[in-house]
């Protein structure tokens, strides 16, 4: 066929003597690190690298993505407005809210459900980035395995209140951004329209 | 509508010519230039603006520059003259834009999150469109009552409000109830009911539609669903014989209907009211029929398939003589289904006992004088058509009292779509189950409550289906983009007919 370059191959080794121990040198400089190793180790004068997890726990740094939750007030209540901001950027489509009228004009919008189907989740992190106030984060737990007949969807509560949360996480970082308190203000109350004329009759 | 004031629309033969962003237009003499870049697809930014009302000028934000002047003006309240050169791209007026968007947000409270308005908020629009800024304010912002209950459809947010005073002008001129002013004045300024009056009409949730903000959220429609998850389809209300064009919102891949919204036209200008805004809940899972529900012989009624319910009916048909067979018609279907159904049980089978199933409490005059009407129905007119042209007296009249009286052997009785207008139903239902056999076409769940009737085929919603209403003026109002429909066993009149038909072509 034209067109095929043929390359010249450096003539084979015959040697068999060079072969021979070329081979054996190195598989002996080889085991020869294995047993030294083995040796240190058995004899206990190394520690080990290697965990005997999960008896041993070892943990992940905070930044690690791992297993959801969701953060609290200062009153113990769950952060998250329902926004859906999370369920929007979400691209694995893996998070259910259903959204309620609070009993407290202050909050107004809570999440009466909060779902994430884990299984469906590929930690990609969005929620975390898309919440607007700090409610949903990613935790250094990575431990997610488990029977088919477990509970792969988390509801709210799980995700706010596991035991592995010990109590649960608060968020102070909305409560110090949030322009609408009036501590900080040289009127303070005075300038809530109190004099508007539904507060009146209301 | 108002927008006669506004100079459109009066047929006058004078004509102005300007231009607009270099483009030369003729707008019938009077019309304001913003009313003119709307007549012609030019879009000027604006918040109090709005074509079904009167003239404010109050937001200062539809700024646009006119040559030879020395400063800005506003599009709205600028009638066009001859030769007058007119620009809204030009990078002063977005300048101008910018700094008039950041005032309006001085005191806004961001809070989106929670808003229910965000996704179609004209404040989010314009700041992605002209502003982008960061706040130079240093000051904290003002606070105004949030949540207050104004109305048995609103709520209001206060601290939202841009005092575009739309829905003061709404309720003057439109409603003429005069509930809402703006009281206070500066940045304390808020709008809200007067002392002694809530809104109490028909016609609230339009003050959700004009709020460009959400100040005015809709009770109904409150923290059920974002609204960049919903997708619109137009459609026709089937709440009255007006006809309103409106648009319908639902999540389709969950079967979900959320909310109408009025889409403007010349049957209902740019309103709807709040009962026809009800009108999507029947076809919701939770209240509609879902699926076929047959009794056989002396068996308990059991769910099917829809062929087997067909089959089942057909072979009562095929047994039954043509003078023992009687159709009850609702006219809450389409002129299309109409014909199908008296084209197969009228025309080829020769059934002669049609009766009109009729609100027996309706008044077919009463009207608000404004949309609602008194004729529940959106399709009376096209269900007299259609008796007409099958040879069969096509006066309105209830005929469910006769058919009782007589009891034919076999009903097919076409139920009302939207049962919370038709208060005496559930009597009306009662009466059906004592006749020997009906069957019952509806798309109303609650039917199912009722074990004597024999055989109930599930319906399709209005927006489920394509087809014709004629409303009470005889104009057409076009169905003719359905979503799919809730349920996988409903159908509508045609194709129920279409398998009838096929059926017995089968059987003779």
């Amino acid at each position: 066929m034209a067109g095929v370059v043929k390359v010249a191959l450096p003539p084979r080794d015959t040697n068999l003597f060079q072969m021979a121990f070329g081979y054996t040198s190195t598989i002996l400089t080889g085991m020869m690190k294995t047993f030294a190793i083995f040796w240190v180790q058995i004899t206990g004068k190394e520690k080990t690298e290697t965990l005997e997890w999960p008896e041993q726990p070892a943990t992940y740094s905070d930044r690690f993505k791992g297993k959801h939750f969701l953060t609290r007030r200062d009153d113990g209540q769950v952060r998250c407005t329902a926004c859906f901001l999370c369920a929007t950027a979400c691209p694995a489509e893996c998070i259910h809210i259903v959204a309620g009228q609070h009993p407290s004009n202050e909050i107004e919008k809570f999440p009466v459900r909060f779902e994430i189907d884990i299984l469906r989740c590929v930690f990609c992190g969005f929620c975390e980035e898309a919440c607007p106030v700090d409610a949903i984060r990613l935790g250094p737990e990575y431990a997610m395995s488990g029977l088919s007949g477990d509970k792969w969807i988390y509801t709210k509560d799980y995700l706010a209140d596991r035991g592995e949360l010990h109590g649960g996480i608060s968020s102070v970082k909305v409560e110090n951004e949030k322009h609408f308190t009036t501590d900080h203000h040289p009127h303070g109350d005075d300038l809530i329209a109190t004099d508007a004329p539904h507060m009146r009759h209301h | 509508m108002s927008e006669a004031t506004q100079g459109q629309g009066q047929g006058s033969v004078e004509t102005v010519t300007f231009t607009l962003n270099d483009r030369e237009i003729t707008v019938p003499k009077g019309t304001t230039v913003m009313a003119a870049a709307r007549l012609k697809d030019v879009y000027i930014p604006h918040f109090c603006w709005h074509p079904g009302l009167k003239i404010a000028g109050v937001c200062r934000f539809c700024l646009v520059k006119v040559d030879n002047r020395p400063k800005l003006e506003i599009a709205c309240n600028l009638t066009a003259t001859p030769g007058m050169k007119v620009s809204s791209v030009l990078p002063e007026v977005k300048e101008a834009h910018k700094w008039a968007l950041e005032f309006h947000l001085v005191n806004h409270p961001l809070d989106c999150p929670i808003c229910d308005q965000a996704g179609e908020c004209k404040l989010q629009d314009y700041y992605m469109e002209v502003g982008k800024y960061k706040s130079e304010m240093d000051r904290p912002k003002v606070l105004k009552p949030k949540a207050l209950d104004i109305g048995s459809e609103l709520v209001l947010d206060t601290e939202r409000c841009i005092l575009c005073d739309r829905c003061v002008r709404f309720e003057e001129e439109v409603t003429k109830t005069g509930a809402l002013g703006i009281f206070n004045r500066g940045d304390r300024a808020v709008v809200g009911t007067y002392p002694d009056k809530k809104i109490e009409h028909n016609y609230q949730d339009n003050l959700v539609d004009i709020c460009p903000v959400g100040a005015f959220t809709s009770r109904d429609f409150r923290f059920k669903q974002r609204v960049w998850f919903l997708k619109d389809k137009p459609a026709v209300c089937p709440g009255c014989s007006t006809g309103c064009h409106v648009d319908v919102y639902a999540k389709p891949q969950v079967r979900s209907y959320f909310r109408l919204k009025p889409r403007e036209s010349a049957v209902n200008g740019f309103w709807m009211c709040d009962k026809g805004r009800n009108t999507y809940k029947h076809m919701n899972q939770e209240q509609r029929l879902r699926f076929p529900l047959v009794a056989e012989g002396t068996a308990a009624r059991r769910k099917t398939t829809v062929d087997e319910a067909l089959a089942a009916l057909v072979g009562r048909l095929l047994a039954a003589n043509k003078e023992d067979v009687a159709l009850l018609v609702s006219a809450q279907y389409t002129c299309e289904e109409y014909k199908a159904l008296f084209d197969l049980f009228v025309v080829k089978l020769g059934v002669s006992k049609v009766y009109q199933w009729r609100e027996p409490t309706e008044d077919l005059k009463a009207f608000d004088g404004l949309l609602y009407r008194g004729d529940h129905n959106p399709n009376t007119r096209g269900l007299s058509e259609a008796l007409k042209a099958a040879g069969l007296p096509s006066e309105v009249k209830n005929g469910f009292d006769d058919l009782v009286r007589q009891a034919p052997p076999l009903v097919i009785a076409l139920g009302p779509e939207v049962a919370f207008q038709f208060p005496s139903l559930p009597a009306q239902l009662k009466q059906l189950e004592q006749l020997p056999f009906v069957s019952l076409w509806t798309i109303d769940g609650a039917a199912a409550n009722y074990a004597g009737l024999k055989h109930l085929l599930p319906m399709k919603g209005f927006a489920e289906k394509r087809g014709h209403y004629l409303n009470f003026e005889a104009k057409v109002g076009d169905l003719a983009d359905p979503f799919p429909a809730g349920s996988e066993d409903a159908r509508d009149v045609t194709e129920v007919v279409a398998a009838l038909s096929d059926l017995f072509a089968h059987s003779l």
